[in-house]
């Protein structure tokens, strides 16, 4: 088992790791009404994950978000960005359209608003944790994967 | 308002969809994700022959992304000769596509295919990004997705010298992209725009009040376009890059990569920068003669090489020369045959580079002088080797002429006969290194000392349209010419 | 002369960082220190376009409801820069992970043995 410096490591990280992803959760959620937005919080969120793989090891970091996973999400962030884009179109307006589309304003300063944008943020937000994450595994593993890394 | 509108972003949407997708269509339905790339390049194409059916009647229009008009937003336009660019664009990739499913199988492992797709689309998504958009700082973003996934399409093979290659690549791209967006921030600091038509607006009054700056960013953009495009003194890392790359990457980054920084450098110097810039500093007669000399010296290395892909990498370096050669001329008809030299090239040099993949898929051998004799067993590989070869020399019938042949009229139009003698010098050139391989292949009495798997027919019916395009292309250019002319006049 | 550049010293700064990234990005040997340079070549012009957008005495640009009539930086130079950051991210990525594969064909990530080692074989 590990040394004492290792212990504080770990215990360090498992007890920070949940408030970084609420912080990283928040900067994403709040992207339209305050600075940051979907990268500077995904990339909070994923340094939180990077973390606990980095203190533990590889298999705990992978029991929280396994690479296949991490890739999905990746995949799946930015279909939802074109897939806002086309609802765009589908509700009759210019790709990513927003307001002019019907995409809900709501009140200028609420968390619900700004129509779109509020959900473009959301899924920028899951790529770029999941993007962060596929990085450090891909230059971790490297030995048999792909040397794309993006 | 139907949707026939959003066209030109749903060509966009539909490449960058496909590309996100295939990772998780590899993982879960396999069989599918090939068909998928292969139908929405296909669906992209149907979609850019309408916007050119559509520009021919209605002339310039523009889309604006997320319908903000130009100061706010991105505006996305097409014209007769942006519209030309999308096609050739995605109709080469559709077509090298078609050649690469089966000869991927080979040369790469079958886990990272699914990878493979996602940057091909990636590469055509953002060429065609290119093609179409209207701003200077999207036009940056896409220069480096395209950057990167160019580089990573020849380093999923992960041998050594693809690695070193793609390295090499990814740094000098990144000092061009450097280079842009400084020459960026030079514009958009005497502008204040990036919209391409309210920059040209501006840039009059502002090349007056700080010529300095404009003359910084014009240098700027030439070493950004001209490392991307392996203009002359700055190709160094061409040949590695599209050699040791896999066939269909060679392809694709011989044949339509380098071509859609030339047009980026024709937009910014005809679309961006106003009369005045050109005519107060010799931007034209720079071009001009890098290009030349790239035209030169291009032939004079590709004479001396021994690997059969590194020889048409550099033949690559003389053959973007013609394209820029026919931008610094500044001749309607002149720039006719560049462009038109962009898409005889774009599809020769990539059936060129097919030939090989064929002969190393079959035989596995790359060195020249082991070819002797391969006419016999591979004899429509080799007929359609010998007619890509006659169109890169210039020969009646084929479409290499008909570009050869606008340009040195534009020389001769403008009054400087120096440049078709370059051209005419170019062609022997090109003879000299061309003409032993096919002799070679064809004339040699001895047998063919190598062992030859069967052809697949996938691979062949890509060389035999080939073939067809070309030497329709040499024959029935006037529709193509008539075309280029009326878009190059909106220029002038 | 001296007093205009004295004036405009932050585009100095950033035109000499520029310069220092894409001499070291072409001269040394060392990939890593490529990486390096190429990720100082881009921050000097992300600085350049970011000082471009400032504006003297301005707030930053939040939207405050009801917009109030205060001066404002540029926003927009901002975030075009952190779309510029995000792809000087990927490309260090990307460049890195190619390090890792050539270090472990070589053992080296040094230019120069590299080009040693392939002239012996």
């Amino acid at each position: 088992m590990g040394t004492l410096e290792n212990q504080i490591v770990r215990i360090t990280s498992r007890l920070v790791a949940p408030f970084i992803q609420v912080y990283g959760i928040y900067v994403i959620i709040h992207g339209h009404l305050s600075p940051g937005g979907g990268f500077s919080g995904g990339a909070i969120f994923g340094a939180s994950l990077v973390l606990v793989a980095l203190s533990f090891n590889l298999e705990v970091g992978a029991k929280q978000i396994s690479h296949d996973t991490a890739s999905i999400l990746e995949s799946g962030g930015a279909l939802g960005f074109v897939i806002t884009g086309l609802v765009a179109i589908a509700l009759g307006a210019n790709f990513l359209a927003n307001q002019s589309a019907g995409f809900p304003m709501g009140q200028t300063g609420q968390l619900f608003s700004a129509g779109a944008i509020f959900i473009i943020t959301f899924f920028l937000g899951i790529k770029v944790a999941s993007t962060i994450v596929t990085l450090f595994y891909n230059i971790i593993e490297g030995e048999d994967k792909s040397g794309d890394a993006h | 308002m139907g949707l026939t509108n959003h066209f030109p972003a749903l060509i966009l949407a539909i490449l960058l969809g496909i590309s996100f997708l295939s990772p998780i269509l590899f993982r879960w339905v396999r069989k599918a994700s090939a068909p998928a790339l292969l139908l929405s390049l296909f669906l992209a194409l149907v979609m850019a022959v309408y916007l050119l059916i559509q520009t021919t009647q209605v002339g310039e229009f523009s889309y604006y992304m997320g319908g903000w008009p130009p100061p706010w937003g991105i505006e996305l336009k097409i014209n007769l000769i942006r519209a030309y660019m999308l096609i050739v664009v995605l109709a080469v990739s559709l077509w090298i596509m078609v050649y690469a499913l089966k000869d991927l199988e080979h040369e790469l492992k079958t886990d990272v295919l699914g990878w493979y797709y996602t940057l091909y689309a990636l590469v055509v998504a953002s060429m065609a990004g290119m093609a179409l958009t209207n701003d200077l700082f999207n036009l940056f973003v896409l220069m480096e997705i395209c950057a990167i996934s160019a580089c990573a399409i020849i380093s999923i093979k992960e041998d050594r010298a693809c690695l070193e290659a793609s390295f090499k690549y990814l740094i000098l791209s990144a000092m061009g992209t450097g280079c842009f967006l400084l020459g960026v921030a030079m514009v958009y600091m005497v502008t204040g725009h990036m919209n391409y038509d309210l920059v040209n607006e501006y840039l009059p009054v502002a090349v007056e009040q700080y010529p300095n700056n404009m003359f910084a960013a014009s240098a700027l953009f030439i070493v950004a376009f001209g490392t991307k495009a392996a203009l002359f003194p700055l190709h160094v890392w061409l040949p590695d890059a599209h050699a040791s790359a896999p066939s269909p990457s060679s392809a694709m980054l011989s044949g339509l990569v380098i071509k859609i920084y030339a047009f980026g450098l024709f937009i910014v110097f005809y679309q961006i920068f106003p009369r005045s810039l050109l005519d107060s500093i010799p931007l034209n007669e720079i071009i001009l003669w890098l290009s030349s000399m790239g035209i030169m010296f291009g032939s004079i290395f590709a004479m001396v090489q021994v690997d059969l892909k590194k020889m048409l990498a550099y033949s690559s370096i003389g053959q973007i020369g013609y394209v820029f050669l026919g931008i610094g001329l500044d001749d309607t008809i002149a720039m006719t045959g560049g462009f038109y030299h962009l898409l005889v090239h774009a599809i020769m040099k990539s059936m060129l580079f097919m030939c090989a993949g064929v002969i190393i898929y079959t035989t596995g051998i790359r060195q020249i002088k082991q070819l002797g004799g391969i006419g016999q067993v591979l004899p429509i590989t080799m007929i359609a080797f010998t007619i890509g070869s006659a169109s890169m020399i210039g020969i009646p019938g084929t479409g290499g002429l008909i570009s050869k042949w606008y340009l040195a009229l534009g020389a001769l139009e403008i009054g400087r006969p120096i440049f078709v003698v370059i051209i005419l010098a170019s062609s022997l050139l090109n003879a000299i290194y061309y003409m032993p391989i096919i002799v070679n292949a064809f004339m040699q009495q001895e047998e063919f000392a190598y062992e030859v798997k069967a052809v697949p027919r996938q691979m062949l019916i890509p060389l035999i349209i080939g073939m067809i395009a070309i030497v329709f292309l040499g024959v029935f250019s006037r529709p193509v010419i008539v075309l280029l002319e009326n878009g190059l006049q909106l220029f002038f | 002369m001296l007093i205009k550049i004295a004036h405009n010293y932050y585009y100095m700064v950033a035109i000499l960082l520029f310069i220092i990234g894409m001499h070291t990005m072409l001269t040394h040997s060392n990939l890593i220190k490529k990486v390096i340079a190429m990720n100082i070549m881009d921050t000097a012009v992300f600085l350049l376009f970011v000082a471009v957008g400032y504006t003297y005495g301005g707030a930053a640009p939040i939207v405050t409801a009801p917009a109030n009539e205060v001066l404002y930086v540029n926003p927009l130079p901002g975030s075009l820069m952190l779309t510029g950051i995000v792809v000087a991210v990927s490309i260090t990525a990307y460049a890195l992970s190619l390090i890792v594969k050539i270090y472990r064909f070589y053992g080296t990530v040094d230019y120069d043995e590299i080009c040693l080692i392939r002239s012996q074989e």
